[in-house]
């Protein structure tokens, strides 16, 4: 098979991918099987394993490791609509998963370019036409020097990781935007793990737990 | 076969689907946090039952708790908390009427907590007047408490807000209101000055507004 120029190294690769590789018997079995099916040996072949060193099988053996190989046969077709629907259901779950967990952290959605137009700042009211709609709120924080900035309230249950604001580089502030469902809210910052209220917007008095809250309000009559 | 499964799929997109939607839409979480003892959790619970059985908010509380376990507060202090709470929206609710909504009532409890007295959430819910389409007074406790919080006297802070409130002045002015009384604040002036000159514009204001 070598050619009369090829270089030693590449004959001496030949060689060694040329010597027999001892399988078990029932796998041998399966594959001569198949082999079989596909394609009669031919004298000189390299499939033609006629003259092979391994030790003979009986074929008694043979003919019960073939039917117990197709006993385990397993015919699986997949139609195209089938494809398509387990995609799909897939996207869904993701897509699910997604919803949920977002709505979970802050009973929000971090979107602020969807809803409305009105950004207002975080103590103020809104105008609402239909009151059970949420309104998107903007809350901001300059703090040019720290390095993480979260939102907690009564509105992500208090959870200190749900809702992280993004630090704007150009002014140095801190920003989100939540959709909040009507009524009052009690939130603060933590700034690099300090509890700080918005230094902009109404203070609560129920500082129960050492330092105050602020009071955001989303649904009044704002004129 | 397929046909079954094609219609199991569809259950299970519609079922994810639904799922996202409600939890999207969910009501606040109505839950004890888990890292609370069993004891408190008990104590806890028959508080909230309590308020909920005298039908006050229980969403103010179940928050409460929640800050106080995200604060590390000793379990103590969380229910201290709580109690002081439950007790605060039931004066509220005494105070402005059994009429007024949830978030009245948790606006009027964080008044009171500011120094408010009850009497004067009554005079405050007279001061909007008894029709049918009484506006809500929630914006106005707010400013109260803020105003109250940030060193103002309660009763000046009240008297202005009730005055502003009698003249049927908006939500929106309210909270301009007690930005101007803040900047005053932190510019030197007295809060008596202050509140003075501001609800005076502000009734100004108002009276020029009115057609």
């Amino acid at each position: 098979m070598s050619e009369p120029d090829s270089p030693r190294w590449l004959d001496e690769i030949g060689d060694e991918l040329r010597q027999e590789v001892p399988v078990r018997a029932a796998w041998r079995t399966r594959l001569l099987e198949d082999v079989a099916r596909a394609r009669r040996p031919v004298a000189g072949d390299d499939f033609d394993d006629r003259n092979d060193e391994l030790p003979m099988i009986p074929t008694a053996s043979v003919e019960t490791a073939v039917a117990a190989s197709r006993r385990r046969e397993r015919v699986i077709v997949l139609h195209p609509l089938a494809g398509i629907a387990a995609a799909v259901v897939f996207i869904a779950l993701g897509v699910g998963a997604t919803l949920t967990a977002l709505s979970w952290h802050a009973r929000t959605l971090a979107d602020s370019s969807t809803v409305t137009g009105k950004t207002p700042r975080p103590g103020t009211t809104l105008a609402s036409n239909a009151p059970a709609d949420r309104e998107v709120v903007r809350f901001e924080l300059s703090a040019p020097t720290a390095s993480r900035v979260t939102l907690v309230g009564s509105f992500n249950e208090w959870n200190p990781v749900a809702t992280p604001l993004q630090r704007d580089s150009s002014t140095g502030k801190w920003i989100v935007s939540l959709r909040l469902p009507p009524g009052r809210h009690v939130y603060a910052f933590v700034v690099d793990g300090d509890v700080k209220a918005d230094p902009t917007a109404p203070r609560a008095a129920d500082d129960d737990f050492g330092s105050a809250n602020s009071v955001v309000l989303v649904g009044g009559r704002a004129s | 076969m397929i046909a079954r499964r094609l219609r199991a799929s569809i259950v299970v997109v519609t079922l994810a689907f639904a799922t996202s939607r409600a939890a999207a839409q969910a009501p606040p979480d109505r839950t004890l946090p888990a890292p609370l003892s069993a004891p408190t959790r008990a104590t806890l619970l028959g508080l909230i039952d309590s308020a909920r059985v005298a039908g006050l908010p229980v969403d103010p509380l179940y928050s409460k708790v929640r800050e106080g376990v995200f604060r590390s507060a000793d379990e103590g202090r969380v229910i201290a908390a709580v109690q002081r709470l439950r007790h605060d929206l039931a004066d509220a609710r005494s105070a402005l009427g059994d009429s007024v909504g949830a978030e009245e009532i948790t606006a009027g409890a964080n008044a009171l907590r500011a120094g408010i007295r009850p009497a004067e959430l009554s005079r405050l819910s007279d001061a909007r007047g008894r029709g049918t389409d009484r506006h809500p007074l929630t914006v106005a406790l707010v400013v109260l408490a803020d105003l109250a919080t940030r060193g103002v006297p309660p009763t000046l802070a009240a008297a202005s807000v009730n005055e502003l409130v009698a003249r049927n002045v908006s939500d929106g002015s309210l909270l301009s209101f007690r930005q101007n009384v803040e900047r005053d604040l932190i510019g030197g002036r007295s809060a008596a000055s202050a509140l003075d000159a501001r609800t005076r514009s502000m009734i100004e204001d108002a009276e020029r507004r009115r057609p």
